[in-house]
């Protein structure tokens, strides 16, 4: 059996679809949820709002490829705090342009969200199987040796002569060539993006793929959802045409923990009866330093992101090394004129490590906008996790003159631009950070629909239905109670690999 | 006497922001005569010619154009918003090594290059958080534009070299983005085998659009 993948010039008229299953979102949980369906046998309908891309439809520019591939133009963040933040608009959602970073999460986190959160089977072993199915289906691997380039193995230096533990990142990416190139589209189609992997693998297995379609509203019928209805929209400028209508024995959204909540919201307030759909949003503030090296490093070769150390989750961060476009890159270097330009220059010494912090004292929101789908989004720094980041930026700091580093780029208000050497360091212990002296990303999202095992304090329970209707699911990074301590995919992608299971039982 | 201050007050006002600017070339998508001034007045103070990189901010206002063109109708407001109050921004924040404090309450786009450079970093060191994110708001939109110039990343060795993509089982399944269907590239015959992991030569050719421009003398 062989299923079907229709893309914008497809579309003549209004389109009707009936279906066992309809999962809206390709990314790394609606396409994990289809593919099991499909390979169950069942009638499954997968929804998409962006386009597929090609290779040649990748973008090596930064600042362009944001535009084509990232809602709002890349350029999305929230209010309150302004922490930058993005949600990908393409077949395979964020796996199409992240950095593949496959990392379960730990054992005491998970028995920290069971414990918290009312559940009682989501604990490691739990999810061990379902981590496993994933990650043998993606040929999830560590990071080979020959592509780490050297500010990858710098960073193992720096923790080796701290006595830090380090270990290759282990992602979903077979054939690594290391173009350091996965933020903006894998030329090289090693990493295998749910564009390439699991959506194809749902459509050999029967799956219709509707792409450049926007889900706009669940219908319901009593305690039951019965399909989503919404419209057809042009790639790249969301220009509507045609009026989409499915019909599915069940719902399962993985539209991603900023856009499910609106969805939810546009419902007529669906699945709220705890009131708990787009609170709770949390993210992994991430900072980062750049370190420059006396000898070239030669960035532009090696794994995106191939080292990390996992030493500090008990403090709440985990430590990585980065790689963007080098135009994304630039744009925290401070200074201006020729002292801008000295700095640019010094981009091929450099190497940088940054820090993702679990902030779960942080909370903040997301809400429909009175037009469009895109979220207004508010979200908090707590004084308290902001110290966290303090203590991540010093350990930063030591790495980078552990492994050699000549000098130092902060990039914390009210601290001098460089630092050159240790004792300078010292001022990001001394300094009395504020929130405001930091620029963060916030490129981890989830909690909006929250799991719980209370109805009263949750969205769905661990089986990944809503609590108020009988039929309707969510798999995203939405249903993550709290930080996952790591990047969020993986743990999504076991989460959303039972959530297939469960529903294939129940229809 | 306070109508003529204020009648004084409004006329000068209005000239300084109503008094035309050079006519921009031919071609721009979004950018205005006003804008088009202030990001090359900007980026000249911003990326000088000559020191560690040769290339000046000359291809900065035209990328800016198409970076504001891309990006939602929203966003395209706030930065027109944003270059808007830069340019104009010097009435309350006058910018130094203009000679006079009424020197430095010229339109940006009428100072200096040492001038707009001085007040531009005024803005990123302010005590303000609002005045630094604005700054860093401006430089980032202008480093990016910066970073886009083909000449200024091969000139720091970081251009992307030319692949050969392996085509795959998804690559018979959509053409490219907004293309019909018949505009599919491959067939079944054309998959190859994936990635083999061999990590790109530090030599290997670039990616054309990366490729220094072929000398035609």
């Amino acid at each position: 059996m062989s299923g079907a993948v229709r893309i914008f010039a497809d579309y003549t008229g209004d389109v009707y679809e009936r279906a066992d299953v309809v999962v809206v979102g390709s990314g790394p949980g609606g396409a994990v949820v289809a593919h099991g369906l499909a390979a169950a046998g069942h009638d499954v309908v997968l929804v998409e709002e962006g386009p597929p891309f090609t290779p040649d439809d990748f973008e090596l520019d930064g600042a362009r490829s944001m535009a084509r591939t990232l809602r709002e133009g890349g350029l999305r963040a929230t209010r309150g705090y302004m922490l930058s933040t993005m949600q990908a608009i393409a077949l395979g959602g964020g796996s199409l342009v992240n950095s593949a970073i496959c990392v379960r999460s730990p054992q005491a986190t998970l028995d920290g969200w069971c414990g918290d959160f009312g559940l009682e089977r989501t604990t490691r072993a739990d999810l061990d199987p379902h981590y496993d199915a994933v990650e043998k289906f993606l040929g999830i691997e560590p990071t080979p040796e020959n592509v780490q380039g050297d500010r990858n193995l710098l960073f193992r230096a720096g923790c080796d002569a701290l006595g830090y533990s380090s270990e290759p990142i282990a992602r979903n990416v077979r054939g690594c060539r290391g173009s350091g190139e996965c933020f903006t589209g894998c030329r090289s189609r090693a990493k295998q993006s749910m564009d390439i992997s699991y959506v194809p693998a749902a459509i050999a297995s029967g799956a219709r793929v509707l792409t450049s379609v926007q889900v706009q509203q669940v219908t319901t019928a009593g305690r039951r959802a019965t399909g989503v209805s919404g419209q057809v929209v042009r790639p790249f400028t969301g220009e509507p045409s045609h009026r989409v209508r499915i019909e599915a024995k069940a719902v399962v959204l993985a539209a991603g923990c900023m856009a499910t909540p609106v969805l939810l919201q546009r419902s007529g307030g669906l699945a709220n009866a705890s009131g708990q759909v787009g609170e709770n949003l949390q993210f992994h503030p991430g900072v980062a330093i750049m370190g420059v090296f006396p000898e070239r490093t030669h960035p532009e070769f090696g794994a995106t992101q191939g080292y990390q150390s996992l030493q500090f989750i008990p403090e709440g961060f985990k430590l990585e090394t980065l790689w963007a476009p080098p135009g994304v890159f630039a744009v925290r270097l401070p200074g201006t004129g020729a002292e801008l330009k000295q700095r640019l220059a010094e981009i091929p010494y450099c190497a940088v490590w940054d820090a993702i912090a679990s902030c779960n004292r942080s909370l903040g929101r997301v809400r429909a906008r009175r037009r469009g789908m895109d979220p207004a989004l508010h979200w908090s720094f707590d004084p308290q996790d902001v110290q966290i980041l303090k203590r991540a930026l010093q350990v930063l700091a030591e790495l980078l003159f552990a492994a050699g580093a000549r000098k130092i780029l902060p990039g914390v208000g009210r601290l001098p631009e460089e630092m050159h050497s240790l004792d300078q360091a010292g001022a990001l212990r001394s300094h009395d950070l504020r929130a405001d002296d930091l620029t963060c990303g916030g490129n981890h999202a989830f909690s909006s629909t929250r799991m719980h095992g209370d109805p009263r304090r949750g969205v769905v329970g661990e089986d990944g239905r809503c609590h108020d209707l009988d039929n309707l699911y969510v798999a995203d990074t939405g249903i993550l109670p709290r930080s996952p301590a790591v990047n969020p995919m993986l743990t999504c992608m076991a989460l959303a690999h039972r959530i297939a299971a469960g529903v294939a039982d129940r229809i | 006497m306070w109508f003529w201050g204020l009648t004084a007050l409004a006329a000068a006002t209005a000239w300084r922001v109503f008094r035309p600017y050079p006519a921009p070339p031919a071609g721009l998508r979004v950018l205005g005569a006003r804008e088009y001034a202030f990001v090359s007045a900007a980026a000249q103070a911003m990326f000088p010619p000559g020191g560690a990189l040769a290339p000046s901010g000359a291809s900065v206002p035209g990328y800016v154009d198409g970076f504001v063109a891309e990006r939602p109708a929203q966003l395209r407001l706030l930065m027109r918003l944003l270059f808007f109050l830069c340019e104009h921004a010097t009435l309350v924040f006058p910018a130094p090594l203009s000679g006079s404090r009424l020197g430095g309450m010229r339109r940006f786009t009428g100072l200096s290059v040492e001038a707009r450079g001085a007040y531009l970093d005024g803005w990123g060191e302010s005590r303000l958080a609002a005045r630094r994110l604005v700054f860093t708001s401006l430089r980032a939109i202008l480093t990016l534009a910066y970073l886009g110039d083909p000449a200024v990343v091969r000139e720091l060795g970081l251009a992307p070299k030319a692949i050969d993509t392996p085509v795959c089982q998804a690559d018979l399944l959509w053409p490219r983005a907004g293309l019909a269907r018949e505009r599919i590239a491959y067939g079944p015959g054309d998959v190859t085998a994936p990635s083999a992991g061999v990590p790109l030569a530090p030599d290997a050719p670039l990616h054309p659009d990366y490729a220094p421009p072929r000398d035609t003398a």
